[in-house]
């Protein structure tokens, strides 16, 4: 049983299809709703996922049925049926997907049997449950990857060797998707494998309906795209590989040696990219040993996100920056059962840290967790304080971060204070970034 | 005018006949409007479209009132993603509010996050732990409670569960019937959130009484209330704006309170204590003014909206009117247009004989026009959210704009992207939302309102012309958008009239 949240981090199952969506170069979303919701969604998504903007005909460009009080009463279907039907009129795209809202699914449209009448059109038009009462974002990537898979990715018996597809990275969610995908996408192909994100750069409609060629899906998350990639197992036989996140150089030699090995590629090779990759990782990183250690630049910190971010990002800098994390809170929905994977992932650092880890939807719990971990100072006059510390979280961050007196670098969803393009925070270069990102706060009065 | 026994305030397209679909000229629309076709006739309020793009909702545009109001929490009484666009508001709205109170805090919101459990048994438990978590976690003067289309559907009894509630909270509970799907005219939002605060929010303050009365106090109370004015201010509107139109009512000799936006509850008591309720712009006011009237007798004004000279001298001419102060508001608006006339010569040089199309709300697009006109601009069309009979006052201060284009529609990028192609603006003043489609016809853009600039009184003009001319000396991001990034529209679409889509409904 589900509880309120206070102030959500993620929209909810059709905003996360339309951010999905947004993501494919001329896929067409049509939203069978009322009025707001499509609006309502892009001004969430475009501000949260540091100003995406609404694409190719996105935003307030969504075509949407804009259902009122009588399509409510006498039911939508008729006016689904001309909306679906106006669309492909004056909208150029190449697959058109027709997403519900919360209202006709409950007055009991049937979606199927419309949608289903625009068979014989030329370019495929397809149905997706997506009420907003049905999950988060992060379901709406799954129902819309699941359609697709089921409905438009096309079989093939024959794999392509050593060709994967990449899951768990959910666009406008993961407010650096693109940047990241591009990186993974970097670092496996010197692995000589043939790499699908699905989404990003120089990837389009034809990428995903040749999705099904891959001989193994690799979804980088604990508990994001697992679902997708259970649907790719079971209709296109595509076994998969989940793995974190991959940030930093640990982070990320894990994951090559982990992709390596499921897809039984000769560990010289994998070494031989593992040490030129470091090389150069290093030789950035080695700019910072004189600033580092001339100033004492180790700071506590404290780190609330998704369930992608949280643990990466909480391992990079306690095991490479050789910062001190004392609170990770990770603000996903997680199920019960997805916990203790999650919780796996804090355990044995090299630094011998033990970060505490929370699972906490709100985002008022934060400075309840942060005065559990830290003893408030009752006016002693020796007291060990929490500090210097630098928060990494989300925009909703910042009234903490302000209250303590702590920098706050945004990674995670809503990130409304800064403008993201191709940044990432994935694979090496990523976590170049992220060191650029976090100290760049340090020295910003210098 | 009384709806209040109601739960919720009626739609507009039944309320005011308003339209939100026509395609002509200026001069068609007078002609409608002088044969009431918004008004009782409402011969037009039933139009719809056969295409139509994604819009505003009563529920977002709710928002966009309440997330201003100090001092509360708002629960979002809907599944998880209804509000959230709130997440475009954190930042700004912790400053803007500051701007009136630096103690400020930013927007606080629950959502009581309806599942599909919820859509079967009723989200009536998680509404209570909702609102107890709020009043215990934050301590907030008022709690809203803005309920969005399911718990409308599956039946949730929130007034009495609120009613219930209230004597367990230290926070007063006001909801907000806002469900999207009730209403196809977005500005019904106005109506929905001053429809609770005049329920829950409004009351009379509690002022001591004198044991003895001393007349010198009373006199001294009943001459500030004489000279008091509300002004009711609107989401748009930004300081600068309130502190320009403070500025020209101080200078009568008149003081001021700016309601509903980024006030206290204090701030609605004591306003209860003013001589005139002055709206800005019917299309937000009416349905509060004319309650406030009914209620509590204080009279009101609903003319034009302050933006532009002419449309300026009006709205305070009328405000003078009613203190009998003419004489002095006169002397003003003459020294006021001097000023400000000199002040526009450089900009009209440079600006003259440009063309520009106007979209947004109704009221402001026109005013906006006046503006244009003023620098030597053609404005070529409009697109108006929606129309009804609040633009009557404005047509005064226009000249010669019978043959421009007039789409009525909420959003609905795809028809002004059809006009643009044939009008070919040279500049283009807009709403904010669905500005990339335009972008990318390589139009530059000015937005036709910004909470951070002035816009309004004589000030506003100057600022307008002054934005508009750097706007108009380099278009060169949206220009090379244009030749490297395609719209999503078909060639046939530009083809066809814009207004095809355009259909009459029956009623039900």
């Amino acid at each position: 049983m589900s509880k309120f949240i206070d102030r959500p981090r993620y929209t909810c199952a059709l905003g996360g299809a339309l951010a999905t969506l947004r993501a494919i170069p001329r896929a067409i979303p049509i939203i069978h709703a009322s009025a707001g919701c499509g609006h309502n969604l892009h001004n969430a998504i475009n501000a949260g996922a540091g100003y995406l903007g609404g694409g190719y005909c996105g935003g307030l460009s969504l075509p949407s049925s804009n259902v009122v009080e009588r399509d409510i009463v006498f039911g939508g279907e008729a006016r689904l049926r001309e909306q679906i039907a106006s669309t492909l009129e004056i909208v150029d795209g190449d697959i058109y997907l027709v997403l519900t809202g919360c209202m006709v699914e409950m007055i009991g449209d049937d979606l199927d049997a419309v949608v289903s009448e625009f068979l014989d059109y030329d370019k495929p038009v397809l149905p997706v449950h997506t009420p907003s009462f049905r999950g988060s974002s992060y379901t709406g990537y799954e129902l819309v990857l699941s359609a697709l898979i089921h409905k438009f990715v096309r079989k093939q018996r024959q794999k392509t060797p050593l060709s994967v597809n990449i899951l768990g990275i959910v666009p406008a969610q993961d407010v650096f998707w693109q940047g990241n995908l591009k990186e993974i996408k970097r670092l496996l192909e010197k692995l000589g494998l043939k790499v699908n994100t699905l989404f990003g750069e120089g990837e389009d409609l034809e990428s995903i309906r040749n999705s099904g060629a891959a001989s193994l899906n690799i979804v980088v998350s604990d508990i994001h795209g697992i679902q997708a990639a259970r649907k790719y197992e079971e209709i296109h036989d595509i076994p998969y590989i989940t793995t974190g996140l991959p940030i930093g150089a640990v982070g990320t030699e894990a994951f090559l040696r982990q992709v390596a090995q499921a897809l039984s590629i000769d560990p010289a090779v994998t070494e031989r990219v593992i040490a030129e990759e470091k090389a150069v990782y290093y030789n950035y990183l080695e700019r910072l040993a004189d600033l580092y250690n001339d100033i004492d630049l180790q700071r506590y910190a404290v780190v609330v996100g998704d369930a992608n971010y949280v643990p990466a990002v909480t391992r990079f800098i306690s095991d490479e920056l050789g910062w001190v994390p004392e609170l990770a809170v990770i603000t996903d929905l997680v199920d019960d059962n997805d916990k203790p994977v999650l919780l796996k992932r804090f355990e044995n650092f090299e630094s011998g840290l033990h970060p505490v880890v929370k699972f906490d939807t709100d985002a008022s719990s934060v400075k309840k967790y942060l005065t559990e971990i830290w003893p408030a100072n009752h006016n002693d006059k020796y007291f060990d304080s929490f500090g210097p510390t630098v928060l990494i979280g989300s925009v909703y961050e910042r009234d903490l971060a302000q209250q303590y007196g702590f920098p706050l670098l945004t990674v995670s969803f809503p990130v409304t204070n800064r403008i993201v393009l191709n940044h990432a925070y994935a694979g090496f270069n990523g976590a170049l970034s992220l060191t650029e990102d976090l100290f760049g706060l340090l020295v910003a009065a210098r | 005018m009384n709806y209040l026994e109601a739960k919720s305030a009626p739609a507009r397209e039944d309320r005011l006949k308003a339209n939100i679909a026509f395609g002509g000229t200026l001069r068609d629309i007078k002609g409608c409007l002088k044969k009431g076709c918004f008004g009782s006739e409402g011969c037009l309020n039933l139009a719809g479209r056969r295409f139509s793009q994604t819009q505003g909702c009563q529920f977002t545009l709710s928002l966009a009132i309440l997330n201003t109001l100090r001092n509360a929490v708002i629960i979002m009484h809907a599944p998880i993603g209804c509000g959230i666009c709130s997440i475009s508001n954190v930042g700004v709205n912790k400053t803007f509010k500051q701007l009136r109170d630096p103690q400020s805090e930013g927007i606080i919101w629950l959502s009581t996050n309806l599942d599909e459990a919820d859509v079967i048994s009723g989200g009536e438990k998680k509404l209570r732990e909702a609102v107890l978590y709020a009043d215990k976690e934050f301590r907030p003067e008022t709690i809203i409670i803005a309920n969005g289309c399911v718990p409308s559907l599956i039946g949730d009894d929130i007034d009495s569960i609120l009613a219930d509630l209230q004597t367990q909270t230290a926070a007063s509970l006001v909801p907000i019937h806002c469900e999207g799907f009730k209403t196809k005219v977005m500005a019904t939002a106005y109506d929905a959130v001053y429809h609770g605060i005049l329920k829950n929010y409004v009351k009379k303050p509690e002022r001591r009484e004198y044991i003895a009365e001393p007349d010198l106090e009373k006199i001294k109370e009943k001459y500030r209330i004489s000279r008091h004015v509300n002004v009711l201010n609107v989401g748009s509107m930004s300081r600068a704006d309130e502190l320009e139109l403070q500025r020209l009512l101080n200078a009568l000799g008149l003081t001021v309170t700016f309601i509903p936006c980024y006030a206290e509850p204090e701030d609605f008591e004591y306003s209860l204590e003013s001589s005139l309720n002055v709206s800005i712009c019917g299309t937000h006011d009416d349905y509060f003014v004319e309650h406030i009237k009914a209620k509590y007798g204080i009279p009101f004004l609903i003319d034009t909206i302050p933006i532009g000279r002419k449309n300026t001298d009006r709205w305070i001419l009328k405000i003078a009117e009613h203190f009998g102060l003419e004489k002095e508001a006169q002397r003003l608006i003459q020294e006021e247009n001097r000023e400000l006339d000199k002040s526009l010569e450089p900009f009209r040089q440079k600006l003259a004989g440009k063309t520009a199309f106007i979209a947004g709300g109704e009221v402001r697009i026109l005013a906006t026009a006046e503006i244009l006109q003023d620098l030597g601009i053609k404005v070529l069309g409009f697109k108006a959210h929606h129309f009804d009979q609040f633009v009557e006052p404005i047509f005064d201060s226009l000249e010669d704009l019978d043959d421009a284009i007039v789409d009525v529609a909420t959003n609905q990028p795809f028809e002004q992207a059809n006009i643009l192609k044939r009008l070919k603006p040279d500049l283009l003043v807009t709403h904010v939302g669905g500005n990339n489609i335009a972008a990318k016809q390589g139009v530059p853009i000015l937005p036709l309102f910004g909470p951070s600039y002035n816009y309004l009184g004589y000030s506003g003009v100057f600022e307008v012309a002054r934005r508009l001319n750097r706007v108009a000396r380099n278009g060169q991001f949206n220009k090379k958008l244009a030749e490297n990034v395609p719209l999503p529209f078909k060639q046939e679409w530009y083809e066809k009239d814009p207004f095809t889509y355009i259909k009459q409904q029956d009623a039900v």
